[in-house]
């Protein structure tokens, strides 16, 4: 480890001003930056005017927040809402889930009115869906409205895993059945990301 | 006896300014998220962190905007030379409040809006000064678990000896004995106090240098525990590799 | 209680090795993961031990006081278990979380002792006063088969535990004030090697495992604990969570369990033989290693 400066919370990294600004791990205090965590600082200097300077730390808990892709397993399902458990964010997998729920209405963009619940998701299902802004309400709410979100994996009612036909259906690999979901249509660049 | 004897010693041999003996690991356990051990002179304490996770208790009243902080403190029943009946009882609910109240000042719970994070405490050997130690391992753990915290949390406790002489870093003997005993818990960097408390009177001409001898002593165990934790990430960084470019974040 | 949760290709998979010798660590089906175990942990009991096996962390300490005896039994001492299940160990421990559990270690601990303890070895003045042992142990960390760590961790306590030496007694009619020697080390170790050492086996499929991992017990259908002393006599048996046994399949187990008995006492008691004899230039780490 060459030259690295190793900081713990509070200590003081440098002056804030027109060529260092904030950046993970860091917070600011009467001009100067401070860091937060204990790690090592690292300045960004990839941009020629404003070098980042930031405390790179060993992997944290991650918190999701609103604007977050999430991956969610559906776990119950009623007319209006389905109940989810956030297993993972961004692609970092969370320790312990967070639970969660999609409202109807959320589920996609057109013909809001006519949306069977049955026929977009089944319990067990495995969903990318992003987090909508926070409200009073005191768990998270999803939503899938976007073309890129819905259904990734699911089980069929015979238990074999499902291949995605159309945004609207799905065929079970062994018997063939073609079952109702809204499915994610994923991009062909980034398959190996989603599986 | 004497709590300070004319040769300018005390019960255990200390100074009137010194402070016992610091020793310290972090990770001890593998389960929480963060967890620190920590002993000053016979006080053994050790923390463990859980979170940011999901709220358990009360979801209801949770704030929306930053995180819930949960904390318990319990001493072990053998803790004591004499038997504790029961782990936790009130006067540990009353710690468990001032813990939580010292914690939060530093934590920076706007990162972790709608999650809670969870500060154990158990006390497994109780010589004095426990609350201090609990807060400096809570610290020692947040640190360990890496949650964004402004700066340490650092705590101790001091006393006054023959109505004159402020005595730092109180051990269980000199608490019982009789003198007036106090704990603060400061911010050491911005110089901020984030929990005092007292026991007993003192006289307010003596409340200032007994006030300033346990804020230095809160400095001293802020500049060990400094040197301890760089040391450690020292070690750890070298094993992990950070700051090369296959670490990914 | 455990903060793991397995799917079905998971515990298909645990199975599956099971019924092939083979665990998911490597193990065989009778073996147990690494213990370590350091004595003298803390300064003020009479007798502590600190076990760890694998992730399971137990710190167990025992202190004397001085009782009178129960009227039925003036010539037997007393002793009394206590778990607490800390909060470090997880979250769902907080506050009163642990308690059920900690009732039934303690219960168990009791009851697989009882038979084998003697407690007239506790007896002062017969009639008059007594020993009373506290067992108080402190789990700190949950790795799965908690049972046999709190056991061995106990019969390491007690086997290190030292009652002070009575050096007067004063008669005053009828009360009789005892008086403790002052010196830390006048002290007569109890005699507990003959203590039993409580194993978990685990049903997995059709086959059982000893030292059960979380995720051992998650997919287990049913798990008998059974208490072996040193020469292989059972003491106390108890059959833990959904699952039901044939009587063949139960006498198998417990007999296997008896002969793993055996072996843990051996291994126990060779530690601590070992411990012993080296006292002259030890050096205490406790947490700090």
């Amino acid at each position: 480890m060459e030259n690295r400066i190793v900081c713990v919370p509070g200590q003081r990294l440098c002056r804030l001003d027109s060529t260092h600004t904030l950046g993970k791990g860091t917070y600011k205090r009467q001009d100067y930056i401070y860091s937060s965590l204990a790690g090592i600082v690292n300045v960004d200097n990839t941009n020629n005017k404003i070098s980042v300077v930031e405390v790179l730390s060993k992997d944290q808990t991650i918190v999701p927040a609103p604007g977050d892709i999430v991956t969610a397993m559906v776990t119950t399902l009623n007319q209006d809402m389905c109940k989810c458990l956030i297993t993972s964010v961004c692609g970092h997998e969370l320790n312990e889930t967070y639970r969660s729920s999609l409202r109807r209405q959320d589920v996609r963009m057109k013909e809001i009115d006519k949306i069977d619940m049955l026929q977009c998701f089944r319990p067990g299902d495995i969903i990318l869906a992003r987090i909508l802004p926070m409200t009073e309400a005191h768990t998270f709410k999803l939503t899938t409205a976007e073309n890129e979100l819905g259904v990734v994996i699911a089980c069929s009612e015979y238990g074999h895993p499902m291949t995605p036909i159309s945004w609207t259906e799905m065929k079970c690999t062994k018997t063939s059945a073609v079952e109702y979901r809204k499915v994610a249509k994923i991009v062909q660049d980034n398959a190996d990301e989603n599986t | 006896m004497d709590l300070l004897s004319r040769q300018g010693l005390r019960t255990d041999g200390r100074r009137s300014g010194e402070l016992r003996r610091i020793r310290c690991k972090m990770g001890v356990f593998n389960q929480p998220d963060g967890s620190a051990y920590l002993e000053q002179g016979n006080t053994k304490v050790v923390a463990a962190i859980y979170g940011p996770h999901e709220i358990r208790t009360n979801r209801a009243k949770a704030p929306n905007d930053s995180a819930v902080i949960n904390c318990q403190y319990s001493m072990a029943t053998f803790s004591r030379s004499e038997r504790k009946r029961r782990p936790r009882d009130n006067k540990s609910a009353e710690l468990t409040l001032h813990l939580k109240q010292a914690m939060a000042t530093a934590i920076k719970t706007d990162l972790y809006p709608k999650s809670q994070i969870d500060i154990f405490v158990q006390v497994l050997q109780s010589d004095g000064g426990n609350y201090s130690v609990c807060v400096n391992a809570a610290t020692l753990a947040l640190i360990d678990a890496g949650i964004a915290m402004e700066e340490f949390v650092i705590s101790c406790t001091s006393s006054l000896a023959n109505g004159e002489t402020p005595l730092v870093d109180i051990s269980h003997l000199e608490e019982t004995m009789g003198g007036p005993s106090l704990t603060v818990a400061i911010l050491p960097i911005s110089g901020k106090i984030a929990m005092l408390e007292t026991s007993q009177r003192i006289h307010i001409n003596h409340l200032e240098p007994v006030l300033t001898e346990a804020v230095r002593g809160c400095r001293y165990i802020y500049e060990n525990l400094n040197k301890i934790i760089k040391k450690h990430y020292e070690e750890i960084g070298g094993a992990l590799n950070w700051g090369t470019e296959e670490y990914n974040i | 209680m455990s903060l793991v949760s397995l799917n079905e290709a998971e515990k298909v998979y645990i199975i599956h090795g099971v019924e092939e010798n083979f665990r998911c660590d490597g193990r065989s089906r009778q073996d147990y993961r690494p213990l370590e175990l350091e004595m003298d942990i803390v300064s003020n009991a009479n007798g502590s031990a600190r076990l760890r096996l694998a992730n399971s962390d137990i710190l167990v300490c025992v202190k004397v006081e001085i009782d009178t005896p129960l009227p039925e039994a003036p010539k037997d001492g007393k002793i009394e278990y206590f778990v607490d299940c800390s909060a470090n160990a997880t979250p769902a421990f907080e506050g009163r979380g642990g308690e059920h559990l900690a009732a039934e270690l303690s219960r168990f601990l009791c009851l697989a002792h009882g038979p084998v303890f003697n407690l007239s070895k506790l007896c002062i003045v017969p009639g008059q006063s007594c020993w009373k042992l506290f067992v108080d142990v402190l789990i700190l960390e949950c790795g799965g088969n908690l049972f046999d760590a709190v056991s061995l961790a106990a019969k390491a306590a007690l086997c290190n535990t030292s009652l002070p030496n009575i050096v007067g007694t004063y008669e005053d009619g009828q009360n009789i004030d005892l008086q403790i020697s002052d010196d830390p080390f006048d002290t007569k170790p109890l005699e507990a090697s003959d203590l039993p050492v409580l194993v978990s086996l685990c049903k997995i499929g059709n086959s059982y495992v000893a030292d059960p991992t979380i995720e051992e017990e998650i997919c287990g259908a049913g798990c008998i604990v059974v208490s072996v002393t040193p020469k292989g006599n059972v003491t106390a048996v108890l059959k833990k969570g959904a699952g039901s046994f044939m009587p063949d399949t139960l006498n198998e187990i417990i007999m296997s369990g008896s002969h793993i008995g055996i072996l843990l006492n051996k291994a126990l008691n060779e530690t601590l033989i070992q411990d012993m004899s080296s006292n002259v230039c030890k050096q205490q780490y406790g947490f700090l290693k």
